[in-house]
């Protein structure tokens, strides 16, 4: 901000300044230095004052000297030559007797930040640490960091770096952090200080002098070490949990953090010290200030991926005050939709519900979709209170409801009745597009369960003329299609004006070719169309599980106590790349009736007799699994969504590959075959998914037990070290469990339809349906079987494999835990 | 690592800017202001990230404080940084406000210059600060503070100089505590909380060693067991259990985490003591009962009771009780017992004052609110009825026991030093939902 008039006010300082009269009274000298100061916080560019600044320098007033080196440290960038005039009585006073002045000189020195003044400073700065006051040590040995920052790429003085590295040991606990900022500062090319064990030790001795500061930057620092020993770690550990209960959330924070990563290979430990923690992470969260609160309900966040059991009696602690602001809402109400369990979930609805009416729409729409989420596991509930809220008419609340429940609906397919029921009549409160987009896309989807689709839908053509959103436009387009294909009669017309006007009248290109997509699918004729436009639907009877599996601390330890947990989407976004979770190993003992189930040259099929025919207890079958060392992981987590994705995408593949994309096909691979297990369908979603979690593999969605066709989705990560490659190899592994309760004679099918060919894929398929009809001795003889196990004929359930890149072993390896698992159940329950 | 400090009014004119590292440039106070404080909507989050570079922001009434870095911090540090310059800065010149920061942008340079050096926090006790900072009296120093400065700074007791002396000791105790409260309209409890300050100004001469001890239910139980059993069972009913607490620097935290003991040397004049927070067994002073009746769409009827509960010797004061009311009121008539209430338009409330108000009593207030026919069909989110108060005691139930002074170099004892305890407990946010 420029001030009028800034050039009289330089040029009345100026006159004073070097008014004679003024220079030797002391308090007017002094006071008009401090209106120099005052114009240039003022933005007044003073800098034409410079060189009376630097005369002013020279006294014996400590105040004064304050004023002027706040005035020289702003302005010396733009003087540099003038600034070498002030370096003589800078080191003049780093002799002073007084300390305060000794470290005030020195400070200001390296403040300058000039190269060219680098080479006055260093003696000083030597002197500096070896100065009998600590406060000039302070400064000194930071001042070394600065000047390593003025000139990056010179050397370091080694002299200088033992210099520091044996001022760690200073009585004055201030000295002995900046020696730690100043070496990590020095030494980054390195990695930082060196944390060897007396270092380490000494730090942690001398933790408790340090001030909150000084203790953050301890404890991060000594995140670098790893103890020698395991009685070494434990020492370090019963040394660090008075900190681990500190009254000061960064000090708090900072310790749980060296915990983590000190146990890094003590998965027990770190979650016990997770749960010490509770308690002053909730104190946290109530404290005083909402910044800390803010800052705190975030970690949380981060520990409750790891620990969903973590705060779940203290749900309470996380209902909204009126007064709090919305971000601290928000972050709230997420972490109340991770606690909600059956003993809570009516009052955290009741709360939940209470806040979808907050007068800022940011929190009213993160309410409505934090009941959507809940919505997956108690759609009945939140459905209740979702179709409550259209009762209000309110154009914010409609609109997010409106969007909440097209995610429910394809999450939860079962309630899309009480779905289509409520949306009549909102088409008139909604306002924003991404609420009509919604609307219009549940229209086209459930359109013939919605009696006033169509009419709703006409007077979205009607108005499409004035519609400035692309996204409703084409929308629209596609829900007019799929309404076409399910109640043509009442669409056909206004079909056709809509086409017409976005073929011939839109000036957007988007729009436009999608509708002339559409007018030449419509040529192509109705079962064409419908094909494209139907997609598969989720199928309604399968629940998707929403407990999303327990991610293993590794996974965010090092996120922990920095900014990231504070990103508003830094949680969904799982950064940690591969799988650094503690993975199930099998060890390589060769199983020979398993090894040349896939081998690759068996392209058509492999029996697969015995091989998972005998039961045995958990443990010996990870044993005697698979030819090669192979781990599962269930990182990176993979959320229902993409999963549907890649299966789809899988099976697109194959319906539409034709011979030429050889070399595409290289890195995945569909593998299907049979299981001998009778027991699975029965058993309750609950068990198979704690068996599965044994050996990391995680389970995606369920049929309920008993119904038919029972299926099961589900996922994991290998890895392994190929015998001929060093590097080791992940993959990832989509499988389907389908049992439709069909009895066989013959003992397994392995169809292994590689990608490479070419029609393999949907003859495959083919065969499969074949083989469904062919069957049709579906007798349910399963109380028979349990009885008898082994030999005899056995229900199969059928699971199909497909993994990404291609690694036969791997594959093979897979199959064989995954059968065992089966067959532990099942002989668990027979 | 912070790389610099802004210091804004809420125009978003720079009041301070203190840039300590050369990764931050000069256009970053331009982009927080344009980013945040000249942004219409509300504040998303109180960590701003432009331009890979950090904002933490905390605003203090009128005035936005930004700490600005381009690492990757440790977010807690850094606001709990933020926090501590308030504190300083209040020390030194009272109320955070544009007026104050303008009057003192000297000594706030200097504070800023002591406090923080190329970007790591060094000195932050008010006290140790004092003998650097100039800008308060201004006179130059004498042979002897210098010495004191050396003293002071490789000494172990950094908050306290040596020499003090008064010719009356005296010791000022306040314990100040706000109790908050989220209330159902049914009466039940959803949230409850105490947090308490334990605020001390002394006047002591010397370096005198002092020993607090209150009613603190793992210290009582402990002696209680070494004594009768008949004691135990008395003093159990009144020891409260404290969730957690912070010390002021001086309290020797490893005789505390041994003997829960708190023993001290402390610094003169004000500072605080402790901090503490209790959730358990709150003594709540008010009650209060709301009952909202629509009566047709153009009329709501809203009766609210205030019962006190505490003794019937204390007084509570300053006694307000806030009714929120519709947008679309167009008038309000009230009846009130006690007190004085009135409806404030500019605020969508009827303030409801009673001066004083003894325990054990109860009062009342009904109205009617007449409201404007709207076609809006909007459901109004009937915030809660919040209540401001202050009595004189401690809602959490902590009490004094003793509070011990021993100066072995001079002669003054225990006896000789007057001491004054007061409860204040204050209403934080005291709501209850209607």
């Amino acid at each position: 901000m420029p001030y009028l008039g800034s050039e009289d006010t330089v040029r009345e300082l100026r006159r004073a300044l070097s008014n004679p009269n003024v220079q030797s009274d002391h308090l007017r000298y002094r006071n008009t230095i401090l209106k120099v100061i005052r114009a240039m916080s003022q933005g007044v560019d003073v800098s034409g004052l410079f060189s009376e600044m630097v005369k002013a320098c020279a006294t014996v007033d400590v105040v004064q000297k304050k004023l002027v080196y706040v005035f020289l440290c702003s302005y010396a960038s733009l003087n540099p030559e003038l600034s070498l005039l002030v370096i003589n009585t800078l080191r003049k006073d780093c002799q002073d007797p007084n300390p305060m002045v000794r470290s005030l000189a020195l400070r200001n020195m390296t403040n300058l930040r000039l190269p060219s003044l680098v080479e006055y400073v260093e003696q000083p700065l030597t002197a500096g640490l070896r100065d009998r006051a600590a406060c000039v040590r302070r400064v000194a040995v930071l001042g070394w960091a600065k000047l390593h920052n003025l000139q990056p790429n010179s050397d370091i003085d080694a002299a200088v770096v033992n210099e520091l590295y044996s001022l760690l040991r200073d009585p004055d606990p201030v000295v002995m952090v900046n020696c730690l900022r100043a070496l990590e500062e020095i030494l980054k090319e390195e990695g930082g200080v060196a944390i060897n064990k007396p270092i380490a030790h000494h730090l942690l001795n001398r933790l408790k002098e340090c001030d909150v500061w000084g203790q953050c930057e301890a404890l991060k620092v000594l995140q670098r070490y790893r103890p020698q020993s395991e009685d070494e770690l434990f020492d370090i550990l019963s040394l660090l949990d008075p900190s681990l209960l500190s009254p000061h959330p960064p000090v708090m924070a900072a310790t749980v953090s060296l915990f983590l990563s000190l146990c890094s290979g003590l998965p027990a430990v770190s979650l016990s010290a997770l749960e010490r923690v509770r308690g002053p992470l909730l104190a946290a969260c109530g404290s005083a200030s909402r910044e800390m609160r803010f800052a705190a309900l975030c970690h949380i966040q981060l520990l409750l991926r790891s620990l969903p059991g973590l705060m779940g009696a203290h749900y309470k602690r996380f209902f909204c005050g009126y007064a709090e602001p919305a971000y601290i809402k928000q972050r709230k109400m997420q972490v109340l939709v991770e606690l909600v369990n059956d003993d809570n979930v009516a009052l955290v609805l009741d709360e939940l519900k209470g806040y979808c009416t907050d007068v800022n729409t940011d929190t009213a729409q993160a309410a409505i979709s934090a009941i959507g989420r809940i919505g997956r596991s108690y759609s009945d509930r939140c459905l209740e209170i979702l179709t409550g809220l259209l009762g209000l008419k309110q154009e914010h609340i409609t609109s997010a409801v409106v969007q909440t429940v097209r995610d429910l609906v394809w999450v939860c397919p079962q309630c899309s009745d009480a779905v289509c029921l409520a949306l009549e009549g909102c088409e008139e409160t909604l306002q924003d597009s991404q609420g009509r987009q919604a609307l219009l896309w549940l229209l086209g989807v459930y359109g013939e369960r919605v009696s006033s689709a169509p009419y709703v839908l006409e007077v979205f053509i009607d108005g499409v003329r004035s519609e400035v959103s692309l996204g409703v436009k084409t929308e629209l387009l596609t829900a007019t299609m799929r309404l076409f294909l399910c109640r043509p009669a009442e669409t056909q017309d206004m079909l056709g004006r809509l086409l017409h006007y976005c073929i011939e009248e839109e000036t957007d290109m988007c729009v436009r070719d999608q509708a002339l997509l559409y007018y030449r699918l419509l040529h192509c004729g109705i079962e064409e169309t419908r094909k494209v436009l139907q997609g598969r639907r989720s199928d309604p009877s399968l629940g998707v599980l929403i407990g999303r599996p327990a991610e293993p601390v590794s996974q965010w330890a090092r996120s922990f106590n920095t900014l990231e947990p504070l990103r508003q989407d830094a949680a969904e976004t799982d950064s940690a790349s591969g799988g650094s979770a503690e993975p199930v190993t099998s060890d390589p003992k060769p199983n020979t009736d398993l090894s040349d189930t896939l081998n690759p040259s068996q392209v058509e099929m492999v029996h697969t007799e015995g091989a998972s025919l005998c039961p045995e207890s958990s443990a010996d079958f990870l044993a005697s699994a698979a030819g090669v060392p192979l781990s599962l992981s269930l990182s990176p987590a993979l959320s229902p969504e993409e999963f549907e994705r890649l299966w789809l995408r899988r099976q697109g593949l194959h319906a539409e590959r034709g011979g030429e994309e050889k070399e595409e096909e290289e890195d995945c691979v569909c593998v299907e075959e049979r299981v001998h297990c009778p027991a699975p369908p029965r058993c309750s979603p609950q068990s198979l998914q704690a068996a599965l979690q044994l050996v990391n593999i995680q389970a995606l969605a369920f049929t309920p037990p008993h119904t038919l066709p029972w299926r099961v989705y589900l996922y994991t990560h290998t890895t392994h070290t190929h015998s001929h490659a060093n590097a080791p190899r992940t993959t990832l592994i989509l499988g389907e469990l389908l049992y439709t309760g069909e009895a066989k004679e013959s003992k397994g099918r392995v169809k292994k339809e590689a990608d490479d060919g070419e029609d393999a894929g949907e003859g495959a398929m083919e065969g499969k349906e074949e083989e469904k009809e062919g069957e049709e001795v579906t007798d349910d003889r399963l109380s028979e079987r349990e009885t008898e196990g082994g030999e005899r004929e056995e229900e199969e359930v059928k699971v199909t494999l497909k993994q990404q890149p291609r690694d036969e072993e791997a594959l093979k390896a897979f199959l064989s835990i995954l059968a065992t698992v089966l067959q532990t159940l099942s002989s668990e329950r027979a | 690592m912070i790389g610099g400090l802004f210091i804004y009014n809420h125009k978003g004119e720079v009041l301070i800017s203190r840039v300590y590292r050369d990764d931050i440039g000069r256009n970053a106070v331009d982009a927080f202001r344009v980013n945040v404080i000249h942004a219409r909507q509300q504040v998303r989050s109180p960590v701003t990230n432009i331009a890979r570079t950090s904002f933490f922001h905390v605003k203090r009434s009128n005035i936005w404080l930004a700490a600005v870095t381009k690492q990757n911090v440790n977010a807690a540090m850094v606001f709990e940084f933020l926090y501590k310059m308030c504190d300083v800065m209040t020390a030194y010149f009272g109320k955070i406000s544009e007026e104050n920061i303008k009057n003192n942008f000297v000594l706030i340079y200097e504070l800023l210059d002591e406090i923080l050096d190329f970007g790591y926090p060094q000195n932050s006790e008010t006290g140790a600060l004092k003998t650097f900072i100039t800008q308060q009296g201004i006179k130059s120093q004498t042979k002897e503070e210098q010495s004191q400065i050396t003293s002071q700074v490789t000494g172990q007791i950094g908050w306290r100089r040596e020499g003090i002396k008064y010719r009356r000791n005296e010791l000022f105790l306040d314990v100040l505590e706000s109790v908050n409260l989220l209330m159902s309209p049914q009466g039940q409890v959803l949230s409850a909380h105490v947090s308490g300050r334990v605020v001390m100004k002394s006047y002591l001469s010397g370096m005198p060693e002092c020993k607090f001890g209150m009613n603190d239910k793992i210290v009582i139980d402990k002696q209680g067991k070494g004594g009768s059993t008949e004691e135990a069972g008395k003093s159990g009913k009144q020891s409260i259990a404290i969730d957690d607490c912070t010390f002021h620097q001086c309290v020797r935290l490893s005789k505390f985490d041994s003997e829960r003991s708190i023993s001290f040397i402390p610094p003169d004049g004000d500072y605080e003591l402790m901090r503490y927070r209790t959730t358990k067994d709150i003594i709540l002073p008010f009650r209060v009962i709301p009952l909202v009746r629509e009566v047709g769409r153009t009329k709501l009827e809203v009766k609210v009771v205030i019962k006190s509960n505490f003794k019937n010797s204390l007084l509570a004061q300053k006694i307000e009780v806030r009714i929120p009311t519709p947008l679309n009121t167009s008038g309000v008539q009230v009846i009130c017992m006690k007190g004085k209430a009135k409806y404030k338009a500019s605020e969508n409330a009827i303030v409801w004052k009673i001066k004083r108000m003894a325990g054990m009593k109860e009062s009342q207030i009904s109205a009617e609110i007449e409201l404007l026919p709207t076609n809006d069909k909007k459901k109004w989110a009937r915030p809660p009825i919040s209540m401001n108060f202050e009595v004189p005691f401690a809602p959490s139930g902590l009490k004094v026991r003793y509070l011990k002074v021993f100066e072995p170099k001079l002669n003054y004892s225990d006896h000789d030093v007057i001491k004054w305890v007061r409860y204040i407990g204050r209403s934080g946010i005291y709501e209850t939902r209607c």
